[in-house]
């Protein structure tokens, strides 16, 4: 298991970053209504000044040289539907001479080309206005020039109607940003639920059960579920196995202890003092098997272990293979057993674990050198063909008939009760094999024997 | 012009020997009504604020603006009161108001407020005066039309016989006769006949009614009802009447100034105007006609026979300003004039 960094909630998580992530769409988008709202205010208003600044300019005549102006009453109370609002006006003449009106009006200060109409921004009387201008060209024998009138106003109304679509507007895209919040919690809470439906039912078994969890239509979820329920199916088999290996394993401790105590007991009651190298010659046989068992039963458990964790590394089987003949050689000089080892060419290295495979096949060649005859010829050999290494142990031994040859490598099935074997041995072989994904096959020897091949692949695993 | 020296200057306060420029407890009231016919509503404000030294100064409409806009900032008064609705208007648009934050003022009607600057307090129908002795037997003409027919008719009867304002010197006299223009039709052909009578032109109110009750006059044109109705309770010599086919109503407006210098009594006062109790010593003790309806009984009789009067009172706005442009007020006057040929300047 790696470690598990700060723990979050997923829920709250998902939930924290939507309604950011609205905040944001909800801060543009206000942005973007304030700009309309401006906008809307500012043409509508606009709208109704220019209209009220033509209605004035209808009020323009000439007489000889003599501009003169009769504001139209309407043209005010068309400014009058802004109610709140100030007006100021001031009209000017051809040569820029001062009409009526505000004498110190403010005027724009950019130069005027041939536009009529001309809106700006000014402040006058300590107010903020919004202006227009408008002009006309006279064209008459005796005056002849631009005749403006500019009308200004002050900003309530303009502000007035911003604020009010403003906040329509804010008050809907909240509506919205709110409904949008509550869906997105709801569907979270929704998708979250199988997850805490799953936990409670896995809560809710007080003890390991072997019933699977129930089915869901939810498709995104099956895979959970199914995964969930083959693990605990696997999870069942190991435990079963386990429980075997245990009863097994205590069964076979206890026949041998007994047998060593019948020894024992024996020997002690024997009255003839001859008899006892025979005795102690058979309780250290007992005391042999006793030992080889429990070896084999802790480097099962080893080899189980270690396969169960996976360790993977470059192994090099020649040097492997030597470093255990080497130990073996050593350990039975004084026997008249041959070794011999052979190897075809380079060897390619495989990836696994290397006290694994080298406990795997030490117990091989214990084997052939436990059930062979005193007199043995023993054969290594490696040779590497399609991606794959072949170890092979030959020897002279009885071998194992091809009927048995299945049940050989079950863990306790051993084939003859004669000798030390424990039955772990090739079940040791076995898992081992299986967990570097190679394949183990018994077959016969030229050499008469039994002969073991265990293929590997070689390379990346 | 030293029109403010003309303007009465009457303390009410019985600390003559304070200087009362200088207090700073004091209420600056610069208006364009009688005192006579506003003193009720000072006397009770006063003896509900004991400790507001109350200034009044009475000015005639024009005088008062014309004041108000050679004053500077620092000498201007703290209220202004004037029933020339134009004018004030013009005062709040060349921003010599401050805005008055007081829930009152929502119940007022619209067209008796402006940007909460300006507000109107009174509800003075413009109306027509008569000499009952004059009329006794003579239909008395109760519409606008039929008053232009009777004096097309009666040459003789109604020939320097006639009173109205001067326009040129009476600033509620020119509101009343452009807003004439702008509410009828009918003002064209009355201004033409008003002219064919020789009509005779005053400054004020109280001397036309003088004129009329000596039967000098026999009748009045477009006089302020809050007068003539107050002079006519006590003189039986006098009958109004509120022409039917439409009255103009007028409000008097107050204002606070934007460099008032005693803010905090000009809004009490502001508010003792358009509050219930103002109002109602308003319709129980003064000339002035309130603004409530329900308050005063006069405006009461008027509105239950709304049926047969359409009230039109003059709405507070910009559009005021219309008739006081340089070029607008020249050609309305000049036309006045050739109109009523005026042989009393």
């Amino acid at each position: 298991m790696s470690m598990i960094s700060t723990s979050y909630s997923l829920r709250r998580r998902m939930l924290v970053r939507s309604a950011l992530l609205l905040l944001i769409v909800f801060v543009l988008l206000s942005i973007g209504a304030w700009h309309y709202a401006k906008q809307a205010a500012n043409y509508s208003y606009d709208r109704l000044l220019r209209s009220a600044s033509l209605s004035m300019l209808e009020g323009v005549h000439v007489t000889g040289a003599n501009v003169d102006i009769d504001i139209p009453y309407a043209s005010f109370e068309m400014m009058q539907l802004s109610s709140e609002d100030k007006v100021f006006y001031r009209v000017q003449g051809p040569q820029g001479n001062f009409i009526t009106g505000y004498e110190n009006f403010p005027l724009p200060n950019q130069s005027l080309g041939k536009e009529r109409t001309l809106f700006y921004d000014a402040n006058y009387l300590s107010e903020h206005i919004r202006v227009v201008m408008q002009r006309k060209w006279l064209s008459e024998p005796e005056v002849s020039g631009w005749v403006s009138v500019y009308l200004g106003q002050t900003l309530n109304a303009r502000d007035q109607m911003r604020n009010d679509i403003l906040v329509r507007s804010l008050a809907t895209l909240l509506g919205i940003m709110l409904l949008v919040l509550f869906v997105l919690w709801w569907s979270i809470n929704r998708a979250l639920e199988p997850l805490s439906t799953i936990s409670k039912s896995l809560f809710t078994q007080t003890s390991f059960s072997e019933t699977p969890l129930d089915k869901t239509s939810i498709q995104e979820v099956a895979p959970l579920v199914d995964a969930i329920n083959e693990y605990q199916t696997r999870l069942a088999s190991n435990l079963d196995g386990m429980k075997t290996f245990i009863a097994d394993a205590s069964h076979q401790i206890r026949t041998v202890q007994s047998a060593t105590q019948a020894q024992l007991d024996i020997a002690s009651q024997s009255q003839d003092l001859s008899q006892l190298p025979a005795h102690l010659g058979r309780i250290r046989e007992e005391h042999l098997r006793l030992t080889r068992l429990t070896n084999q039963l802790l480097s099962h458990a080893m080899v189980v272990h270690r396969g169960d964790t996976r360790i993977v590394e470059d192994v090099n089987m020649e040097s492997l293979v030597k470093q255990l003949l080497t130990e073996c050689v050593r350990d039975y000089a004084h026997t008249e057993i041959e070794f011999s080892y052979h190897c075809d060419g380079r060897i390619g290295s495989v990836q696994g674990d290397w006290i694994a495979l080298k406990e795997a096949f030490r117990n091989l060649l214990e084997n052939s050198l436990v059930y062979g005859p005193a007199k043995n010829q023993i054969d290594v050999s490696l040779t590497q063909e399609a991606g794959h290494v072949n170890v092979i142990i030959d020897d002279q031994g009885p071998g194992i008939p091809q009927t048995q040859r299945e049940q050989a490598v079950q863990r306790f099935k051993r084939l003859t009760t004669r000798k030390e074997g424990s039955g772990l041995g090739l079940a040791i072989v076995s898992s081992v094999v299986e967990s570097h994904e190679g394949r183990f096959f018994l077959e016969d020897s030229p050499l008469g024997g039994l002969r073991a091949r265990v293929q590997l692949r070689v390379g990346e695993s | 012009m030293r029109y403010y020296f003309i303007g009465l200057w009457i303390v009410f306060s019985s600390a003559l020997f304070a200087a009362p420029k200088s207090n700073s407890n004091a209420l600056d009231i610069y208006s364009a009504t009688d005192l006579r016919a506003i003193k009720p509503l000072l006397d009770d404000y006063r003896a509900r604020h004991p400790d507001v030294q109350v200034n009044y100064h009475e000015f005639n409409t024009l005088q008062l603006y014309q004041t108000i806009k050679k004053l500077s900032l620092d000498q201007q008064p703290d209220v202004v009161i004037s029933s020339s609705m134009d004018l004030q208007v013009r005062l709040v648009n060349d921003g010599y108001a401050q805005p008055i934050k007081d829930s009152a003022l929502e119940a007022l009607p619209d067209w008796a407020k402006w940007r909460n600057e300006a507000v109107g307090f009174t509800y003075e129908p413009i109306v027509f005066v008569y000499n009952k002795q004059a009329f006794k037997g003579k239909t008395i003409p109760r519409t606008h039309e039929s008053l232009a027919l009777s004096m097309r008719s009666n040459d003789a009867f109604y020939t320097h016989k006639v009173g109205s304002y001067d326009v040129r010197r009476s600033a509620l006299g020119y509101l009343i006769a452009t807003q004439d223009e702008v509410a009828s039709s009918i003002s064209g052909r009355l201004q033409e006949s008003l002219g064919r009578t020789i009509t005779q032109v005053y400054c004020c109110t109280s001397q036309i009614l003088d004129d009329i009750a000596s039967n000098k006059l026999v009748l009045g044109y477009n006089m302020l009802g809050s007068y003539s109705l107050a002079r006519a309770k006590h003189d039986p010599r006098i009958g109004v009447v509120i022409p039917e086919d439409y009255t103009l109503v007028v409000s008097r407006v107050a204002y606070i100034s934007k460099a008032a210098k005693h803010v905090e009594n000009a809004r009490s006062f502001v508010h003792y105007l358009i509050s219930k109790h103002g109002q109602q010593v308003m319709a129980d003790k003064s000339e002035l006609i309130a603004l409530y309806p329900s308050l005063d009984p006069l405006t009461d009789r008027l509105l239950s026979i709304k049926q047969t009067i359409n009230f039109h009172p003059i709405p507070l706005g910009p559009a005021l300003m219309v008739y006081l442009d340089q070029s607008k007020k020249k050609r309305f006057i000049r036309s006045w004039e050739n109109a009523l040929s005026p042989s009393k300047q």
